[in-house]
């Protein structure tokens, strides 16, 4: 017996012999230690790249924090929300500058956008931390480069707002004021990332997808061209043109088919992959922005069009040179309140052909599909505040569809890619900087550049009465200039995400976009009557609620929410 | 600590001896041993208790007097004869001290019991149908809160004492010796099984230490009893189920005047697809709507339906089900061997269409002797179970504001839907369709629990234990999502997503018992160690495109897309304890037990991963002391305790590390922009290391009390719960700005929860030979957070933003918004008040709570309260002859519902869809006395967008949870089917249902700390009306 219980005795005593019992590592994951070297700081710059698309760990729904920013255009003058009021109501309220410091779409943006800077510093710290770090320059450069981006994105999204280093990223410490813009940062970042990227692509870095010396140098102009730095930014500008690295494509909408994808226009985009499975890599974050219909075979979701204000911006004379006084005045032909049934004559007077390139309008050939048979492709009912146009820029031509991604739904996850900075932003830039700097012939010969693009691209459809031509007088007068260069901003970068932030910079969120809301009534009266007033707080988007919530007090509110 | 153990043993070792004169074994009216007995020679002081076997031997002589007694029993003395052998069987004494409670790793009477621990009628308790068994705890012992889980073999939420942590807040489950804070594991007991449930709810729990924070609940299964002929019981019900209430929605007439009166309300003129423009709305015979192509929609239309009322929703959803229980159990034992076998067999198709729980289990339980000294036994269950109820919480939402428009099936039987999102129908998908299409979709569930246990008799009072037992679940979960063309929004390629993962656990503990008693000083000390492992590892796959919709072509194989992972994990935590406890008594009338436990756990890192959790009682049976008047009291008790607590239920293992994922979705790119993508990663959650235990520590102050004769009784208990160390994730530390990662776990403050428990029973028998009895149950528990080392933190995201805040001096997880003082009366109204975006007449009008003249962010504050001022229940049962009844009522009082479902069904955030009936008493002019703003076609006023104190509503309620009528048929009549007894019964839960909230269900089942009291879409609460039968042979 006394045996008996000594086995007894040793087996109960068995497992507390084991001291590492209660230690267990995780299994299928990453530990810090095993991301220290090269194989960790290029997963986890990879991983940087990835959230370039908006699309993060954690909420927000693929359309609040989409990275092609179309939603910008939706509280710019360039889109309508689309589909029908009721249809994703939050959008609804920032279309019509009812904005509420919850709005998930805000917050969404916001998560995503810090998502990106802090990946960014992530890979910043593990190098730092690293045995070597000068051997990751490359990899920190392109990190800097990143973290530039979306400090940008986050610098003129929401004006006065926190920076978060690569020390505070190290140090836990994400709760910093938001006292105002950082600029100087963002430059800083840019000009290390010039400094130390590759001039060009080639050998192990050829990748289209990742920046180079004139990438950065091309969003440092950006970046003091956005803070009326004319002089530094037209430098900038004008070394990227002349560095012969980028010309414009023959064909403008080149740019905007699988088939184009990362030509010599290419600057920097997100680059967006579709397959057939769920294409986590095509743009997750524009899946409702697709005509509904039959026309392009029942996609969704119908938002993402483009304002009436827009199309009439591509108005010309006989000159071939666009109304800068008067454009919006008149709107062209359109079949609002009209449906497919119901018979339709498109606009008969002159216009820029890179209307039809943007804005999907009943009559003319939409990306190859035909004639754009207006109303049944439209989701947004005769009341709703969207009106009659598609968006063409964003959407496939007929026969890309092995670009289509697939979604749960209707969706559809786009594999094309969507530019950041493309070429003829920085011509246009520079002519900008130019035009602020006295150099208006300087301004004059860009314009031209992007215009001769336009006469000579390929048209979208033969009916239309086409009429451009190019500033072929000498600019004299600076306030027109400046009014030439700024309009062709808008019609040459239209539906691109950028119209927004170009009004901000020039001081016209009230004026423009109040006249615009008038101007729009006329072919949508709800519009006009949803809409309040623009004030001056509508500069900037109101701080999320739940970032100021969470922040203990060191995040601010903009002024006027 | 292991040293100390070894000593300890040695010691009890050297207190056994024994001398040989008489001797026997002391047993109940049932052949059970009764263990502890005392064996006295009247006028001397040799005296001895029986062992764990009930036999004793004592040295006495013939013509001395043996008195046998023992707590719960009526002694008995013996005069010896010539005898060596004398057998007795005690009578139990009927007290509710004399009720054998289990208490952890050992067994106590209730007489000498000083810590909290209640115990569930079990025998009434399940005689109420239930498919989980959890649901019996229901009202049954105070301080326990059971919230039902809604559908059919949903796991309810079960709260002891309220909330004492940030954490999980769920139980400890013990179900024979094996732990698990499942909520889903009594399901997959068999209620018959059950021979006791006790609930550690104070410091009693300590003996469970890292785990015990939230009380434990010990689950006994029957094992039949030694020298017990065969018996069998049937138990079969059948049941028409049915949902407990749904709300009034509008019908198509309706819904057109409140579409049009939006319109006009808003300045606009009234246009609508189906409804004209004319000037008032003309409900549509046929709907204006595109139909989808193919076949079967060929001259399809879509009628609205019940002469133009529309379709009810929430009428076409809930259908009566019949739900069906069958157990058998069987039991018996011989002098060496006893056993409790049993099968069951639910199946509870749920009041929702389409919906279904069913399962299959078998238990085995067995012991068997060898030799003296040898008792070896295990228990085993085995549970299959298949759950369908994948789409119900959507179809709850969609129902909620479906357009009454569109029909269930178009005019050639297909499904009817929205159609097109011009045709203003809505965007809901078809509730009924999408059920209808998840019916092949299911959740099964294999479980295994079980344990194999040696008890060892070193002397016959020291006993060694030792019990390894393992439980296992494996998970394969199907999920098809069909095409479905009626939809606005129509899914473009089918899926087939599989899931499947495995949580085994095993466990090994060893205990040494040792009982004495020294003249009337009685003492049981335990020691003992357990390990516990589990591990989990599991996995997702989906893929699309197939080419038929049909479940036998179900396979992964059969798809076109490219398939995807898109989960896959495996982790696993260890915990490694060292336990003692003691338990003395003295007298009877004195009583103190003092426990403490060590636990080693892998969820912290190596330097703060182990704790000791001390506890201790004192208890004083006034009424036993002979100075005692009982002219008043029967029974009068006081009792206290003390005990620390852990709780390592923490959201995840390894939280000491940061954790990196290689993620497709969220951290691939394509650098190319086609082609393959490079792979990358990302840093999933942050770690922290100085991460340490959250400690609750409970005092508990009680009174036992018997009065008129013992018939009535009532228990008090006063307690208050400390929690330390708080355990939750640091919002603060990655706040918005941060990097998208889960934040660190960070100890970051204290709450304390105090109140009280109380229970009361009566019971009687009159003249006329009725018994009854009448109880009640009260609880209260307030919580209050006392500490936090940041200011608030805020509850979960949703689309009016965070609902719930916590912050020091309020309990968990408060309402917070802003707070609706009115609704603005006319333009002099809105100038006279504070400035508020979207004011205007007929709209909400915000409380300037900062009083800055500016309605805005700061003029948030507290609108209400998830946790109620008292939960009651009373009880209410009666016999007479043969027939029996039983009636128990529940209730909460002063609780807060936040209904978030208000936004779907009571605001126009979606407004082609329907509304509730409430919404016929928005405000107008010549309406003013209402809560609901005046009718809009848009949330463009600020009122539905953010959180406010509209959705707060009161959520106190009363609900008649059963009500039993039985039957027992004569045992002659009995006899005649060759049964020993066969009652027959009528049963109805949740029969009625007094409360003025205005959603779905008062009964909120929120398992989160941070969401307490969020209504949102789920499952109702079911009714239900049974019959059945109950035979024992």
């Amino acid at each position: 017996m006394k045996k008996f219980l000594t086995i007894l005795l040793s087996v109960s005593l068995l497992v507390s012999c084991a001291d590492d019992f209660t230690e267990i590592d995780p299994v299928g994951a990453l530990s810090d230690a095993s991301l220290q070297n090269a194989t960790g700081v290029d997963l986890l710059l990879t991983g940087a790249y990835s959230v370039l698309d908006g699309v993060r760990n954690g909420y927000g729904a693929d359309w609040h924090i989409s990275g092609d920013n179309w939603w910008m255009d939706v509280i710019a003058d360039d889109a309508h929300k689309g589909s029908t009021d009721g249809d994703q109501p939050d959008l609804l309220a920032l279309e019509v500058f009812n904005w509420e410091t919850t709005n998930p779409y805000v917050d969404g943006k916001w998560l995503a956008l810090f998502a990106g800077v802090n990946r960014a510093n992530g890979v910043l710290d593990l190098i730092n931390k690293s045995d070597n770090p000068s051997e990751f320059s490359t990899q920190a450069a392109q990190a800097r480069f990143l973290r530039g981006h979306f400090n940008f994105e986050i610098q003129v999204m929401w004006v006065n707002v926190p920076y978060i280093s690569e020390q505070n990223f190290a140090d836990n410490e994400f709760n910093q004021p938001n006292s105002g813009p950082i600029w100087s940062q963002i430059e800083a970042d840019f000009t290390a990332a010039m400094n130390d990227l590759p001039a060009s692509r080639g050998g192990s870095y050829s990748e289209p997808g990742r920046p180079i010396k004139s990438t950065a140098q091309a969003y440092l102009g950006k970046a003091q061209l956005y803070q009326g730095k004319w002089a530094s930014a037209s430098s900038n500008l004008d070394a990227v043109i002349n560095s012969g690295q980028y010309s414009l494509n023959s064909d403008y909408f080149a740019n905007f088919r699988s088939d184009g994808e990362n030509g010599s226009e290419h600057i920097f985009a997100i680059q967006f992959a579709a397959d057939a499975g769920q294409s986590f890599q095509g743009n997750r974050g524009g899946t409702l922005n697709w005509p509904i219909g039959p026309m392009t075979g029942g996609m969704c979701c119908g938002f993402y069009q483009p304002t009436q204000d827009l199309a009439n911006a591509f108005q010309t004379g006989a000159d071939g040179l666009p109304l800068l006084d008067t454009w919006m005045n008149n709107d062209i032909a359109n079949d609002a309140g009209i449906n497919t049934s119901e018979a339709f004559t498109p606009h008969t007077g002159p216009l820029d052909p890179r209307i039809d390139y943007t804005v999907g309008r009943r009559g003319i050939d939409f990306n190859g599909y035909g004639a754009f048979t207006g109303k049944e492709n439209i989701r947004a009912s005769f009341t709703d505040v969207s009106g009659p146009y598609a968006n063409k820029k964003s959407m496939y031509t007929a026969g890309d569809d092995g670009n289509r991604g697939t979604g749960g739904w209707g969706e559809q996850r786009s594999g094309i890619n969507f530019h950041i900075i493309r070429y003829a932003d920085v011509i246009l830039m520079a002519a900008e900087a130019a035009v602020e700097t006295g150099n208006l012939e300087k301004g004059r010969s860009y314009v031209n550049q992007v215009r001769t693009r336009a006469m000579n691209s390929p048209r979208a459809d033969s009916s239309p009465n086409y009429v451009i031509d190019t500033y072929n007088s000498a600019w004299t007068d600076a306030a027109t200039a400046r009014k030439a260069v700024r309009h062709e901003r808008r019609i040459e970068l239209g539906m691109e995400g950028k119209r927004l932030f170009d009004i901000r910079r020039w001081g016209q969120t009230v004026s423009t976009l109040n006249a615009f809301i008038a101007n729009e009534g006329r072919t949508i009266p709800s519009f006009q009557a949803r809409a309040f007033t623009v004030q001056s707080k509508h500069s900037a988007l109101p701080i999320p609620l739940n970032a100021i919530d969470q922040s203990d007090g060191a995040l601010s509110q903009n002024p006027g929410y | 600590m292991k040293k100390a153990f070894l000593v300890v043993l040695m010691l009890l070792s050297g207190f056994v001896y024994s001398q040989d004169s008489i001797s026997g074994s002391v047993t109940d009216g049932n052949n059970n041993p009764i263990p502890g007995a005392s064996v006295v020679v009247d006028g001397t002081n040799r005296g001895v208790v029986t062992d764990f076997d009930g036999n004793y031997s004592i040295n006495a002589s013939t013509g001395e007097q043996l008195t046998f007694s023992s707590l719960g029993f009526s002694s008995q003395t013996v005069t010896i004869g010539n005898q060596t052998q004398i057998n007795i069987s005690l009578a139990e004494a009927v007290d509710l001290l004399d009720e054998v409670v289990v208490s952890g790793y050992q067994t106590q009477q209730r007489r000498t019991l000083s810590g909290a621990i209640g115990t569930v009628d079990t025998e009434e308790a399940f005689k109420t149908p239930a498919t989980n068994a959890a649901e019996a705890l229901q009202g049954r012992v105070a301080g326990v809160q059971v919230v039902s889980g809604g559908g059919p073999g949903y796991a309810p939420v079960v709260r002891i004492r309220g909330y004492s942590t940030t954490n999980d807040n769920s139980p400890l489950w013990v179900i024979d010796g094996v732990q698990t804070t499942d909520a889903n594991i009594m399901r997959d007991i068999n209620p018959k099984d059950i021979e006791q449930i006790s609930v550690l709810k104070d410091g009693a729990a300590a003996i469970y230490g890292a785990r015990a924070s939230n009380g434990v609940i010990v689950v006994t299964t029957k094992r039949g009893q030694y020298n017990q002929e065969n018996t069998m019981e049937v138990d079969a019900w059948v049941g028409i189920a049915n949902v407990t209430r749904t709300p009034d929605m509008l019908n198509a007439q309706e819904h057109a005047d409140m579409t049009w009166q939006s319109i006009l309300n808003d300045g606009n003129v009234p246009s609508h697809p189906q409804y004209g423009s004319g000037p008032s709305p003309v409900v549509p015979d046929l709907l204006n709507v595109p139909i989808p192509s193919g076949a079967e929609y060929e001259g399809a239309s879509a009628r609205v339906m019940n002469g133009g009322m529309g379709t009810d929703w929430f009428d076409e959803l809930f259908d009566p089900a019949t739900q069906k229980n069958l157990s058998i159990t069987a039991s018996g034992g011989s002098s060496q061997g006893r056993y409790h076998m049993s099968l069951r067999y639910v199946d509870a198709p749920g009041t929702m269409v389409y919906t279904g729980f069913e399962s299959v289990s078998t238990r085995l339980n067995s012991e068997f002797k060898i030799g003296d000294k040898i008792t070896v036994g295990q228990n085993l269950t085995a549970t299959f179970d298949k759950e369908n109820y994948s789409s119900a919480n959507g179809a709850v939402q969609s129902a909620a504001f479906s357009s009454p428009l569109v029909p269930v099936r178009d005019t050639n039987g297909n499904f009817a839907g929205t159609y097109a999102n011009s045709a203003r129908t809505g965007i809901a998908n078809n509730p009924i369709a999408d059920l209808a299409r998840g019916s092949d979709n299911y959740n099964k569930n294999t479980k295994i629990i079980g344990d194999v246990y040696l008890k060892y008799e070193i002397t016959p009072k020291l006993r060694f234990t030792s019990n390894a037992g393992v439980s296992m679940r494996d998970l394969d979960g199907r999920y098809f999502t069909k095409l479905n063309p009626e939809h606005g929004e129509a899914i473009s390629v089918n899926d087939l997503a599989e899931n499947t993962f495995t949580i085994n656990e095993w466990k090994v503990s060893n205990t040494l018992n040792f009982r004495d008693s020294f003249g009337e000083h009685t003492l049981d000390l335990l020691i003992g160690t357990e390990a516990v492992k589990n591990n989990y590892k599991g996995f997702g796959i989906k893929r699309n495109d197939y080419l038929f919709e049909d479940p036998g072509f179900y396979q992964l194989g059969n798809g076109a897309g490219t398939p995807v992972v898109t989960s896959s994990g495996e982790s696993s935590w260890s915990l490694f304890s060292l336990f003692a406890t003691a338990n003395w008594s003295y007298g009877g009338k004195y009583f103190a037990t003092a426990t403490v436990r060590q636990d080693d756990t892998s969820r912290f890192a190596k330097a703060t991963s182990d704790a000791v959790f001390p506890s201790g009682s004192v208890g004083w049976l006034m009424s036993a002391e002979d100075w005692f008047d009982s002219s008043i009291f029967d029974t009068l008790k006081v009792r206290a305790s003390y005990g620390e607590m852990g709780n390592q239920n923490i959201g995840g293992s390894n939280l000491d590390v940061n954790i990196s994922y290689i993620s497709e979705g969220l951290s691939w790119y394509n650098f190319s922009g086609g082609g393959a993508a490079t792979s990358g990663a990302y840093v999933a959650s942050k770690g922290n290391t100085n991460l340490t235990w959250e400690t609750t520590t409970s005092t508990n102050f009680a009174l036992d009390m018997g009065f008129m004769d013992n018939k009535l009784q009532a228990t008090i208990d006063l307690f208050k719960n400390e929690t330390t160390g708080l355990v939750a994730q640091d919002t603060k530390k990655i706040s918005t700005t941060a990097i998208d990662a889960g934040a660190p776990y960070t100890n970051l403050g204290s709450m304390e929860s105090t109140g009280f428990d109380m229970s009361l029973n009566y019971s009687d028998s009159t003249s006329s030979g009725m018994n009854y009895s009448i109880g009640a149950e009260i609880t209260k528990a307030s919580n209050e957070v006392t500490e936090l080392i940041s200011d608030f933190y805020a509850g979960g995201g949703t689309r009016i933003g965070a609902i719930t805040r916590t912050s020091v001096g309020e309990p968990i997880s408060y309402f917070y918004g802003r707070n609706v003082i009115g609704i603005f009366e006319s333009a002099a109204d809105i100038a006279s008040h504070a400035q508020q975006d979207g004011a205007g007449i007929g709209r909400f009008k915000y409380e300037d709570v900062n009083g800055d003249g500016v309605i805005n962010d700061g003029d948030r504050t507290k609108i209400g309260s998830p946790h109620p001022d008292l939960l009651y229940s009373i009880n209410f049962n009666m016999s007479k002859g043969p027939w029996d009844m039983s009636m128990f009522w529940n209730g909460s009082v002063g609780n807060d519902i936040a209904d978030y479902t208000a936004l779907y069904y009571e605001s126009p955030y979606f407004f082609n869809g329907n509304r509730s009936t409430v919404v016929l008493d928005s405000w107008t002019p010549t309406n003013t006395n209402t809560d609901l703003p005046a009718l809009s076609e848009t949330t463009l006023n600020n009122e539905f967008t953010s959180m406010n104190s509209f959705f707060v509503r009161d959520g106190s309620y009363l609900r008649l949870r059963t009500l039993q009528i039985g039957y027992t048929l004569d045992e002659s009549l009995a006899a005649k089917i060759g049964a020993k007894s066969a009652r027959v019964y009528y049963n109805g839960t949740n029969l009625l249902t007094l409360t003025d909230f205005r959603g779905l269900d008062p009964e909120v089942p929120r398992s989160g700390a941070l969401d307490i009291g969020v209504y949102s879409s789920q499952y109702p609460t079911q009714s239900m009306s049974s019959l059945g039968i109950n035979i024992k042979f």
